[in-house]
């Protein structure tokens, strides 16, 4: 979406970071939706059959832009998610149906031709006029190429205009995996992209390629025209068109900085994660789908710290079956071995909401059915889940993690369930293997009986995402309040101290997923305060690896004790800087000084778009 | 039938989402509905047919409302127009 229109043409826009690294190039716009829409008059005896594939066509986006909205309001929250419902609506408008159905059936034009007809004249319509009415022409367009893509089906949408001679930065509304093949892997300096997300198989092929990208940039291809000179940071999920000198300077360093780096963090993959004086520290991947368990030794991980179930159950009318969860999960298990994975269960309900599921709207959803409270009320669908992941377990080191635990009584009862499966997976004739149960801490009641959960866990892991809203009573999407989302509050901190000190009373292991486990400065102050392990997106993984390996633990542990004694953010933040700002200076950490350069509207707006800012030195 | 003039009072005018809110009140009454702005004659079930219109801030439309639930959707209407549709957050 866009963020910023701040002089005549530079515009800011933020989407998901993809892929890392940064490129300043022209761009070459390879599909701004380019449809060959075929005109024909159909027979009279077929005009049924075009009105059925034009429902049907409906049908399919309906579906596919609910998916996108449930994604959304995961990822980004609400208000975002708005938008689809609007679309939604548009979608199911009486006046487009039956004017479309009306073509069909007395103008005896094709479905693509009629839905054509009728969406071009409305688009003409809206781009005449000014301002916000102008804008809604690029929602009907998205509608417009959603439909043409079913109804034109299985005819080529891309033109690709020339050969690329220079090196560009591809934009465009999508890109497939076998559309980036077909470029010149040496011209292709960076992707910004206007649909997919960070687990889009073309993102997980440009991580593997090298190829800095930004996905999920709403309508950026809309705004951009041939040739136009482009700033991608797909570290930070920044794209900016017509930058301005400033701008241009501090990526011109940025990329020495990240060349450089990437020349040395290559050495670092094989590596281990081990402090100077020996204290290891474990550094997993998180991810979301079971393609990506491939790329993560590549980064250097040395595990999966928390594998989201819930992609499996997203997107879909119906519950994934018990076979299928299983060959999902063992794509990794056995993949993997014998690395650590830990699999999250589904984590789905309140605002992240299934289709395949008649699940009510809730007016506080991040306080409502959700997540394990979910799991145990159905568990029918909790045991489907276990029992998958049980066969999943039969090779590698499988692990599994219950979320949003807020009392003894339901680890307890999710223990149970767990052990009638085991039980009546016996009967069937499994081999029960020996699986290691951890407890997700990210309620603050958690934290205050965190002495009795530890006693009953293999393993806790500190949602820091959700602990720190809770803790705050912060909602980090809301623009207004989103500078009091402080992952450094002392209050957090002491928490997750508390949560540390049980589990090793316990002896029992603790990690820190969430994105505090990827900002720098946040890696030195949680391994200080005694975290064993990280769960990051894979790609900062080497960063932080080359932090651990640069300092010493004893150190880190006193500086963190004293780190919380103070009784404001801001205070913790100026001793973390005066204490460690040289060392990660001398490291040349290129993923977070940049944030700090940014203008503070920029930056705000960089925050609200679900970015966390990085602290900076 | 009741006729119910309203004057939008946000400061976007009625772009989709305001369209939205007036469709999801009209799409689940029973009377038919619809909206009369500068001499256009709309059914208010249609989103498209709302954004049409490009109903600028400030500017008075009215519904003509008719059947069984014909007070209450008026109501909700008016509601719905009194609160700005639910945007300018003072």
């Amino acid at each position: 979406m866009p963020l910023k229109q701040e002089t005549m043409q530079r515009k800011m826009f933020v989407g998901k970071a993809a892929s890392p690294g940064y490129a300043i190039a022209k761009t070459k716009l390879i599909v701004r939706q380019r449809f060959t829409i075929s005109q024909l008059k159909i027979p009279k005896e077929n005009t049924a059959n075009q009105i059925e594939f034009f429902r049907r066509g409906i049908w399919q986006v309906k579906k596919e832009i609910s998916n996108l909205r449930d994604l959304t309001l995961q990822m980004a929250g609400k208000e975002e998610s708005k938008i689809f419902d609007s679309h939604l609506m548009i979608l199911q408008d009486p006046s487009l149906i039956d004017s479309v159905i009306s073509l069909i059936r007395n103008e005896q034009w094709n479905a693509g031709y009629a839905f054509h007809l009728y969406m071009q004249n409305l688009i003409d319509g809206f781009e005449k006029k000014d301002g916000i009415f102008k804008d809604r022409a690029l929602d009907l367009k998205d509608i417009y190429n959603r439909m043409l893509l079913h109804l034109n089906s299985g005819e080529n949408n891309f033109v690709l205009q020339e050969e690329i001679k220079e090196g560009v930065i591809l934009t465009g509304f999508s890109i497939g995996p076998n559309m980036l093949m077909h470029f010149d892997k040496e011209k292709v300096l960076g992707l910004a992209i206007d649909s997919g997300s960070t687990t889009s198989h073309v993102s997980i092929l440009a991580r593997s390629m090298q190829i800095p990208a930004v996905m999920g940039l709403g309508n950026l291809s809309e705004s951009i025209n041939a040739g136009e000179l482009l700033i991608l940071d797909g570290t930070n999920g920044i794209v900016i068109i017509n930058p301005d000198e400033n701008d241009i300077s501090k990526y011109k360093k940025q990329i020495e900085v990240f060349q450089n780096q990437k020349l040395e963090l290559s050495t670092m993959r094989d590596l281990e994660p081990i402090t100077m004086d020996g204290k290891y520290i474990r550094l997993n991947a998180n991810i979301e789908r079971y393609e990506e368990a491939s790329e993560i030794t590549s980064f250097g991980a040395t595990g999966v710290g928390l594998y989201r179930s819930e992609f499996l159950y997203f997107g879909r009318d119906t519950l994934p079956t018990r076979s299928e969860q299983a060959e999902a999960y063992r794509n990794v298990t056995h993949q993997l071995e014998p690395l650590p994975v830990t699999i999250r269960t589904l984590d789905a309900g309140g605002d992240k909401m299934l289709s395949s599921m008649n699940m009510e709207t809730e007016s506080n959803p991040f306080m409502g059915w959700r997540s394990i409270r979910l799991c145990l009320d159905r568990k029918d669908i909790f045991k489907e889940q276990l029992k998958a992941l049980i066969e999943a377990g039969d090779r590698g080191n499988l692990k599994i993690m219950f979320p949003m635990i807020s009392s003894v009584s339901e680890i307890e009862r999710a223990k149970d369930i767990y052990n009638d499966c085991c039980t009546e997976l016996k009967a069937e004739g499994f081999h029960i293997p020996k699986i290691e149960l951890g407890a997700m801490i990210e309620i603050p009641a958690a934290v205050l009986i965190i002495e009795e959960i530890a006693k009953r866990v293999d393993f806790l892991s500190i949602g820091t995402n959700d602990l720190i809203q809770f803790t705050l009573a912060v909602d980090r999407s809301n623009g207004k309040i989103a500078y009091m989302y402080e992952p450094h509050h002392p209050a957090v901190l002491r928490s997750i101290k508390l949560i540390v000190d049980a589990a090793h009373k316990e002896g029992i292991p603790v990690s820190v997923c969430g994105e505090m486990a990827s900002d720098p400065l946040s890696t030195l102050l949680l391994v200080g305060l005694g975290v064993d392990e990280f769960s990051m997106v894979s790609w900062c993984i080497m960063e932080c690896k080359k932090i651990i390996r640069s300092i010493n633990y004893d150190e880190a542990r006193a500086i963190s004790s004293e780190a919380i004694k103070f009784s404001d953010a801001n205070s913790i933040n100026d001793f973390l800087r005066k204490k460690y700002s040289q060392k990660i200076k001398r490291l040349g950490i290129s993923s977070f000084i940049i944030t700090q350069d940014f203008s503070s509207s920029d930056r705000a707006l960089i925050r609200v778009d679900g970015h966390i800012e990085r602290v900076g030195v | 039938m009741i006729s119910c003039k309203l004057t939008v009072q946000n400061t976007l005018g009625i772009h989709v989402r305001p369209a939205g809110y007036i469709v999801n009140i009209a799409s689940i009454a029973k009377s038919s509905v619809e909206l009369v702005y500068s001499d256009q004659r709309v059914n208010a079930k249609s989103i498209l047919n709302l954004m049409m219109l490009v109903i600028e801030p400030g500017s008075e439309v009215e519904f003509l409302i008719n059947g069984p639930d014909e007070q209450k959707v008026a109501d909700e209407l008016t509601e719905l127009f009194n609160n700005k549709f639910y945007e300018d957050a003072s």
